[in-house]
């Protein structure tokens, strides 16, 4: 009967002992997460532009994409703040519904990526980051000659000029690789949730500027020519 | 690295797209009839009911029976729609007219979804030979086809 105090005692400071450890352990890994290797490279190492030929490519063999170019700040080749910018289209006649989608506006992100592998100053790297993103923009959507099929009165259906907003979040995980100078290329996997929109009485809207086809989250991919200045 | 590079490449060349239509993309109204105590009440007669046209008029609801639930269409965006119901037996045949007044409102899915329009009734209005009284239970029109628009209560017959 004595015992069980003891047992409860020692159950009690083991997992107390267990849960410091693990938060020392934890913030330690943390602090060295986010503190910089120690060498004799300087903290700022310059500039680099990127311009994404994936969303350019959709743009002109489909009937949305995007313009978007990059500019990334190389802290130490470890930390890489971050600033996207892009014009994203969409002008689609679809040949089976018949509606007519048209959307044209600035995006832009704002976010940082790591460095992940070891060795930090070597000629390519690998990424991992987050973004914060919005958008602006007025859709277009319209059918021509559509006719109530029990009625058979004409009814317009045009929805013009309807001003929308949206924000979201990507998770990234990104490869560059150093092809000769100052020349990179880069592929970039994306996670995009969206946080908030506008609603509107008409419904959803289908092309997103920069976040594309709309859905509450989406996969995106990003293939970059990277020049360092 | 380089090769990563180009591997990862290749992977994302293969993609694909999904269209995501509603399944059930009807919009129409439903009408449930009811008695004077507010219990719902099966059909007995059978009933017709003809939509007033731009050119002329169509049967929207052929010789039903035995129903408490009836779907009707609704006009696209009319602002008024017109529908005549007539409930009939071998013994008897009446005519009443309903007038349906509504806001319609486009409503967009996708450019891969067909065009669609959801209503706001906002009056309706009727003659009483057969029908006592209509009321608006719903007024929001749309997929759902679970929701009851109108409560059509008919007279008590002698």
């Amino acid at each position: 009967m004595t015992r069980r105090p003891f047992i409860s005692i020692s159950i009690r400071r083991l997992a107390i002992s267990l849960l410091l450890l693990s938060a020392v352990t934890a913030t330690q890994a943390q602090m060295k997460f986010f503190t910089l290797q120690k060498d004799s490279i300087p903290l700022f190492r310059g500039f680099s532009v990127s311009f994404d030929l994936v969303g350019a490519a959709t743009l002109a063999l489909s009937d949305y994409g995007q313009y978007e170019g990059a500019l990334r700040i190389n802290l130490h080749d470890e930390w890489f703040p971050i600033v996207e910018v892009g014009l994203g289209k969409a002008n689609r006649d679809d040949e089976v519904t018949r509606l007519h989608y048209k959307t044209s506006a600035p995006y832009f992100r704002v976010g940082i990526d790591k460095n992940l592998l070891n060795n930090k100053h070597g000629k390519n790297r690998l990424y991992g980051g987050l973004r914060y993103a919005y958008t602006s923009y007025k859709v277009d959507i319209a059918r021509p000659e559509l006719s109530d099929p029990y009625w058979k009165w004409d009814a317009p259906y045009d929805i013009r000029d309807v001003s929308c907003y949206y924000h979201w979040l990507e998770a990234v995980v990104g490869i560059d690789a150093q092809i000769f100078g100052p020349f990179h290329l880069g592929w970039s996997v994306r996670y995009k949730r969206r946080i908030a929109h506008s609603k509107h009485d008409f419904g959803n809207t289908w092309y997103v500027p920069g976040f594309g086809t709309d859905d509450d989250t989406k996969l995106g991919v990003t293939f970059n020519v990277i020049i360092d200045i | 690295m380089r090769k990563w590079l180009f591997l990862l490449g290749l992977v994302f060349v293969v993609s694909c797209s999904t269209i995501d239509c509603p399944v059930n993309n009807i919009v129409e109204t439903r009408y449930r009839f009811y008695d004077t105590d507010g219990d719902s009440l099966v059909l007995a007669d059978t009933l017709t009911i003809t939509s007033v046209r731009k050119d002329g008029s169509e049967v929207v609801l052929n010789r039903k029976i035995g129903c408490a639930t009836v779907p009707v269409p609704i006009s696209y965006s009319h602002p008024e729609d017109v529908l005549v119901f007539n409930i009939y037996n071998s013994e008897y045949s009446i005519i009443d007219t309903v007038w349906v007044k509504k806001d319609d409102i486009p409503h967009f899915e996708s450019v891969d979804c067909n065009a669609s329009f959801f209503h706001t009734i906002t009056d309706i209005r009727y003659t009483t030979n057969f029908i006592d009284s209509i009321v608006i239970n719903n007024p929001k029109v749309d997929y759902d086809k679970t929701t009851i628009h109108f409560h059509i209560y008919p007279k008590v017959s002698d």
